[in-house]
């Protein structure tokens, strides 16, 4: 028998009932589970940004920076999954060299473009602009360079000047905050618009994904914020911590409910594709979307900082689950991600068969290709931070006033 | 103008004439001939390799085949739906009239029960039909296992083929 028919009659091994021949493999696999999860991060922590610098909730002021920064570096990998997804790295540029309007899906790259070049790029740059011409004229060599070449060679840090860039930072966050709510709502948007998928099809899609992607974004950011403290050997800012875990209880609340309505909807609406959607989510989904996206994801951290918002125990007690529950959190949405776009190709459009999903270990759509994408914003934040360390940047207003 | 939007600007401005610049050299040749896309493409595939001859050129050399599935369930079935593609096939196979084909130019030969069970195996999710229903349109369903697996009176395994005449069932 010849290889490629051996092969289709293996695939059609893997099939159950009726589904149609573009339905039996899937094309959309882990790196189109990482696209609005890395995507998410990114939303999520800078919209933790913006509560201390909007909302002057100066409580959170140790994460701000560290905020600003991760959402940086995952927003510079965000678009990496879809492009080694595509699986032509020699021709993968062309897509940001010919943008046009009228596809959805093209739409991003105008989406991605404002949020990074407008937004993020230049609420950092002003926050960081003085500190960067200060840090210039203590270093020597390369980095002195870098900085300079960083600030724009800009040399102006009069109060004047100063004050301006915080207006104008002030300005970009709070431009910043419908920005990354569009950012992720639109991601949202691409899995909500598809009509032909009863699982995505959903106007709540945009909203469920953006509180989510808050969810994760603030989990992030707090594993971050614990992870460099410890590095630093610095204390940890404990109402800092407690302040971010109320923020997350009751956006993981707010999000919870919202998948909860979503699915009661589906539920009372119970239409033709009703059933083979229920049998999905008993089944194929059952793992991911029960265990690891509802109970560890989502029940228990939401149980566990609920309590702490009545009973608060020891500061160590506190510390050991400020740790766990935002890996449980950043499981939960990450399975949340998978749940979608994997679910959402498991049954037939015809709604009388499943395929099935594999994923290899190696390969260009396999988990270390995937845990490769998740490794290297970190390795570009470690630069940021290393490059940017907020935690040395100089206190304008006590500067100001000894000057 | 403050000196920290100036330089703004001027950096705005460099990368957006730098993005022009790129553009226009790495843009492919042929982007935007047509529409947009990369108007070479279309050539590119019209070039590749094909693996599907289709049943017209099968029935050239194998015209007695055709002739009996023409008048059969199977009449509106591709030869290559079976017997898989047959390009090769088509291309070499008429160098070899004299001489046994080498395997790389042999089809498969579906003779297994699995193989007519790839469409005839009951399956719920399939429109149900039966057996006295005459429709041409409609595949007739049976469950590979339990039809008439054995031969009654010689107890000898039994394929589909033994008794249905594949090319005209």
């Amino acid at each position: 028998m010849e290889q490629h028919i051996q092969n289709l009659y293996e695939v059609l091994s893997q099939v159950e009932g009726f589904v149609y021949p573009n339905e039996i493999e899937l094309n959309w696999s882990i790196l189109i589970v990482l696209y609005p999860f890395i995507t998410g991060l990114v939303a999520g922590a800078f919209i933790l940004a913006s509560l201390e610098r909007i909302f002057k909730v100066r409580i959170l002021k140790p994460t701000y920076g560290i905020a600003l920064l991760t959402a940086l570096s995952f927003m510079l990998v965000a678009t990496m999954p879809l492009i080694s997804h595509l699986g032509k790295p020699f021709r993968a540029y062309e897509i940001m060299i010919t943008p046009h309007l009228s596809s959805a899906m093209a739409i991003f790259g105008f989406v991605y473009l404002w949020y990074l070049m407008v937004v993020l790029l230049l609420e950092i740059w002003f926050d960081y602009r003085r500190d960067m011409i200060l840090w210039a004229n203590e270093s020597k060599g390369v980095k002195r360079f870098l900085y300079r070449a960083l600030s724009l060679w800009t040399t102006d840090i009069s109060p004047k000047a100063i004050a301006l860039d915080n207006k104008i930072g002030y300005i970009v966050t709070v431009i910043g905050v419908p920005s990354a709510f569009l950012l992720h709502g639109y991601v949202g948007f691409i899995f909500g618009s598809i009509k032909a998928n009863p699982w995505w099809s959903t106007v709540l899609m945009p909203i469920i994904f953006l509180f989510s992607a808050i969810v994760s974004g603030i989990a992030l950011v707090m594993l971050i914020y614990i992870i460099v403290s410890k590095v630093r050997k610095v204390k940890l800012n404990m109402a800092c911590l407690d302040m971010i875990a109320m923020y997350l209880f009751y956006i993981l609340l707010i999000d919870f409910v919202l998948e909860g309505l979503d699915q009661i909807h589906r539920i009372y609406e119970a239409e033709e594709s009703f059933e083979v959607l229920h049998k999905l989510v008993f089944g194929k989904l059952f793992f991911t979307l029960f265990i690891m996206q509802g109970l560890l994801g989502t029940i228990v951290p939401l149980i566990t900082l609920g309590i702490f918002q009545f009973y608060k125990p020891k500061e160590n007690i506190r510390k050991v689950i400020y740790l766990i529950v935002p890996v449980l959190i950043l499981i939960g949405v990450f399975f949340m991600r998978w749940n979608v776009v994997i679910g959402g190709q498991l049954f037939s459009k015809s709604f009388y068969g499943y395929t099935s999903f594999k994923i290899g270990l190696i390969g260009p759509e396999g988990y270390l290709m995937a845990a490769f994408w998740l490794i290297v914003p970190l390795l570009i934040l470690a630069f940021l931070l290393w490059l940017l360390p907020p935690w040395k940047k100089k206190d304008e207003q006590s500067e100001i006033q000894s000057a | 103008m403050p000196q920290q939007i100036k330089r703004l600007i001027v950096a705005f401005a460099f990368f957006i004439l730098l993005f022009l610049v790129l553009r226009q050299v790495l843009k492919p040749s042929s982007f935007g001939d047509l529409g947009h896309y990369r108007a070479d493409a279309i050539q590119e595939n019209i070039d590749s390799e094909l693996h599907y001859a289709g049943i017209d050129n099968c029935s050239k050399c194998h015209e007695d085949i055709h002739m009996d599935k023409a008048i059969g369930f199977h009449a509106n079935l591709n030869c290559e739906v079976c017997h898989g593609p047959g390009m090769k096939h088509v291309l070499y196979a008429g160098n070899f009239t004299d001489r046994q084909l080498p395997d790389s130019l042999l089809l498969y030969k579906p003779v297994g029960r699995s193989d007519c069970a790839v469409c005839h195996q009951v399956n719920a999710a399939r429109i149900k039909i039966l057996f006295d229903t005459i429709d041409n349109s409609m595949i007739r369903q049976i469950d590979a296992m339990t039809h008439n697996p054995v031969n009654k009176r010689t107890n000898e395994k039994l394929n589909c083929i033994d008794c249905h005449n594949p090319h005209q069932p």
